[in-house]
């Protein structure tokens, strides 16, 4: 009796281990499967756009073999050269993101104020700028700390509502003045004032020299330009917050890094290898792409007739000034409210129970669709304070308000993920709650704060039905000129093109302002993973 | 018996080795509390605690988990404000002034009772930063250097980290870092120092050298040390609270009086182990 059970019952645990591993196994593959659609499918548009956008069949195969020789091959070498040395790869990581986050920001900073007057800019930038350095000075000189902190953003209050006071009188002064002036006093001297930080932070007691070197650099070149007759304004804004930080980053990797030094190639070869392959294809008349994406693309305004000569400078600009002005209103009282909530707002009391009916409405109004923000922005813009709506100031406002949940609910997980060991430590040593928030909670905070707000910002990017619904133009001819001035995004114009009636717009345009879009996307992730990765290293 | 008499002259032999000097009774304590009751919603956590803590001594607070010692700790800082639940009756008093006056302000109440956590905490920031951040929160940034470096040497840190100021305190070894915290604690010059279990995160060699250093502190500071290890508390202090459930204080005396010669039969069940 006892033997007939337990065979039997063996026999049926070898059936139920193998059904079980079966079942095991097919759940691994459906997860596998599950996990591979979304990337498939991502894959599959890359490859669609790519190929409406570059037109790969229409190039010679000669094309395919020189751009094999002097791109792939040589980067691909590069790239296993720089994999086995870890110093090589830090300094590598570090020159790409210096290159080209100089370069894009060298364009932005040149591309935004000639959109809306140099001078302009320049004005509220350093009506913004100088009080709150004279106060900060004042309080190093005399070693005053009680008060500096919050005369700070009071004097740059004052000093922007002055630089709109006196913006008229100003500009009748600087009308006469050449327009580098202006870029000088927003890019250069900025840029001399952070590299100066750096460089005292690399080497102590050499920032000034650092900073005089970067304003010699401008100087110098807006000599040679002026000598050569050429407006010297572009050569200024690319040689200081382009070629100084890099120069500024191969300086210090010699002398600080020198292992790792081969890391500096890495742009050169990328870079290089597609100017060399575009130059060989010049001289020998080779049949290239038949791209949509091509310089003229970004660097022309549109053309509603003749698709090879539309280009999406305007709507491009438009995007980048929406969304940093997004980006300014949302980030203050995103970071603002979530620092209540979490830090300041009681757990009892009738004002407890208002943040906590607040925290859960903030959580569902961030998924709110985004058609009904459109419509309170118009609520706001037109029946509120009658104004056009189709403007910069009231595009950026409703995308503010859009991402302001998101922000605050991302900064709140990041001041949440700080260990109340930290608090505590604090309070004890008998800080009080703002010096422990100012201190030392929100320095450990910002990689989170700084990352969900650049991923609120990246949503941001491509929202295009909120802008559809406060009426914004879908074509402008050109980038705004000021906040009150019409804008169209780059999102929206995509979306127009759609319904041309000449068919290289629905798949060449389109295809190519849409990898645009996307490349403008990726930069801004990359810089999240970028600011988290140097918080987290640190 | 046999094995409560082989404890109980364990502890003894550690008394005298340990410190069993003689320091009589300050009249003029620095901290009192009188008929002190807290609640944690309605959960009670100290139930009517008379206490008087002596000036410039080591006073220990033992007893099982749960029994409010932590409690009693937190009040004398009020760090308990900081836990919004919790309420409390009673008298409570730092150098004869009411610690839960409306007068009393409790940011410049902790600069004179500072306080060591369970676990080490310091800030992840440099060592030099965490010893200097009471100074600089208070805004008193003279010879700050000087005394960060005075504030290390009194916690026997300094031969460890001297040079390397500037390195994160996060790198350092768990009994390194809580010295850094009793430096960044006594940096402020307080008068009383709270220490929550200060050594129970720590391996054996570093809890003797912070034993060491608090029986040290003691000769400027006062110093309170909540402790689930009646061995370190009865080779470390000089008076020794015990409290058992229901947040009751029932016995404080002279550290020897505690651990030899205890006048409650609970007190002496707790110390030799038959309960808790």
């Amino acid at each position: 009796m006892a033997a007939e059970t337990d065979s039997v019952s063996e026999f049926a645990k070898d059936r139920a281990v193998w059904l079980r591993q079966l079942k095991g196994s097919l759940f691994e593959v459906l997860l596998i499967v599950a996990t591979l659609v979304g990337v498939l499918a991502l894959l599959v548009l890359f490859v669609l756009i790519g190929i409406d956008a570059l037109g790969p069949s229409a190039a010679d195969p000669a094309w395919y073999l020189l751009y094999f020789a002097t791109l792939v091959t040589p980067v691909s070498a590069y790239t296993l050269y720089v994999r086995h040395d870890p110093a090589v790869a830090h300094v590598n990581a570090r020159a790409f993101a210096v290159f080209c986050g100089g370069l894009a920001l060298a364009l932005i900073a040149y591309a935004v104020p000639a959109a809306l007057n140099p001078y302009d800019v320049a004005i509220h930038a350093v009506f913004a700028a100088a009080p709150p350095l004279v106060v900060v000075a004042y309080g190093r000189l005399y070693g005053e700390t009680h008060l500096t902190g919050p005369a700070v953003p009071v004097s740059v209050a004052v000093g922007l509502v002055c630089s709109f006071v006196l913006l008229g009188p100003l500009n009748a002064f600087t009308e006469s003045l050449p327009d580098w002036v202006a870029y000088f006093a927003i890019t250069t001297l900025p840029v001399a004032g952070i590299l100066g930080v750096l460089g005292n932070r690399i080497w102590t007691d050499r920032g000034l020299t650092t900073a005089a070197f970067v304003v010699a650099a401008g100087l110098v070149t807006v000599g040679v330009s002026q000598s050569r007759g050429v407006d010297p304004s572009l050569w200024l804004v690319l040689v200081s917050v382009f070629l100084a930080p890099v120069a500024l980053l191969v300086v210090e990797t010699f002398e600080r890094h020198p292992q790792g030094r081969a890391g500096l190639l890495g742009p050169v070869v990328l870079f290089g290898g597609i100017l060399l392959g575009a130059w060989i294809e010049g001289q020998f008349g080779i049949t290239g792409l038949d791209a949509w994406l091509r310089p003229t693309l970004v660097l022309e305004s549109w053309s509603g007739y003749r698709p090879e000569q539309a280009g999406i400078y305007p709507q491009l600009l438009g995007s980048i000034m929406i969304v940093s002005l997004m980006t300014l209103m949302a980030f203050p009282v995103g970071v603002g409210a979530a620092v209540y909530l979490e830090e300041y707002a009681p757990a009892t009391g009738w004002l407890g129970r208002l943040a906590s009916v607040l925290d859960v409405n903030i959580s569902n109004l961030a998924g709110v669709p985004s058609v009904v923000y459109g419509l309170l922005g118009l609520a706001l813009f037109r029946q509120g304070l009658g104004l056009t709506p189709g403007i910069l100031i009231a595009a950026a406002t409703t995308l503010a308000l859009l991402i302001l949940p998101i922000m605050i609910v991302s900064a709140q997980e990041a001041l949440r993920s700080v260990p109340d060991e930290y608090r505590q430590g604090s309070y004890g040593m008998g800080a009080s709650r703002w010096q422990t928030i100012r201190n030392i909670v929100l320095p450990e905070a910002v990689p989170g704060i700084l990352t969900g707000t650049i991923l609120a910002i990246g949503r941001a990017i491509g929202e295009t039905a909120p802008l559809v619904m406060i009426a914004l133009a879908t074509t402008r001819f050109d980038p705004p000129s000021g906040l009150f001035s019409g804008a169209t995004a780059l999102p929206l114009q995509i979306f127009a093109a759609k319904g041309n009636n000449i068919p290289e717009y629905r798949t060449g345009v389109v295809a190519a302002a849409s990898i645009v879009l996307l490349a403008l996307l990726l930069l801004m992730n990359a810089t999240a993973i970028l600011i988290r990765n140097r918080y987290q290293n640190d | 018996m046999s094995e409560q008499e082989t404890t109980q002259s364990l502890i003894s032999t550690d008394v005298t080795a340990g410190a069993a000097t003689e320091r009589t009774v300050d009249a003029d304590p620095v901290v009192r509390s009188l008929g002190l009751n807290v609640y944690y919603g309605e959960e009670p956590a100290l139930n009517d605690v008379d206490m008087e803590i002596p000036r410039r001594q080591v006073t220990a607070i033992i007893g099982p988990s749960g029994c409010g010692k932590s409690t009693f700790l937190r009040c004398i800082n009020r760090m308990n404000d900081l836990v919004e639940a919790a309420t409390i009756e009673g008298e409570l008093r730092f150098e004869g002034a009411d610690i839960y006056g409306d007068e009393v302000d409790p940011v410049a109440l902790r600069r004179k009772i500072g306080m060591v956590f369970q676990h080490p905490n310091p800030f992840p920031k440099s060592i030099y930063d965490n010893v200097a951040y009471g100074l600089r929160v208070q805004g008193d940034t003279k010879n700050l250097d000087e005394r960060v470096e005075r504030a290390l040497k009194r916690a026997a840190l300094w031969k460890e980290v001297e040079g390397q100021l500037d390195k994160s305190a996060l790198d350092l070894s768990g009994g390194q870092q809580q010295r850094l915290c009793i430096a960044r604690a006594i940096a402020v010059d307080p008068e009383v120092i709270l220490m929550d279990e200060p050594a129970s995160a720590l391996d054996p060699i570093a809890t003797s050298k912070i034993e060491d250093l608090i029986e040290e502190l003691a000769e400027d500071y006062t110093v309170v040390i909540v402790t689930h290890n009646m061995q370190q508390a009865a080779r470390i202090s000089d008076y020794t609270a015990v409290f058992l459930t229901g947040g009751e204080l029932v016995e404080f005396d002279d550290t020897q009086t505690i651990f030899e010669n205890p006048a409650h039969e609970r007190v002496e069940d707790y110390i030799t182990g038959k309960f808790g």
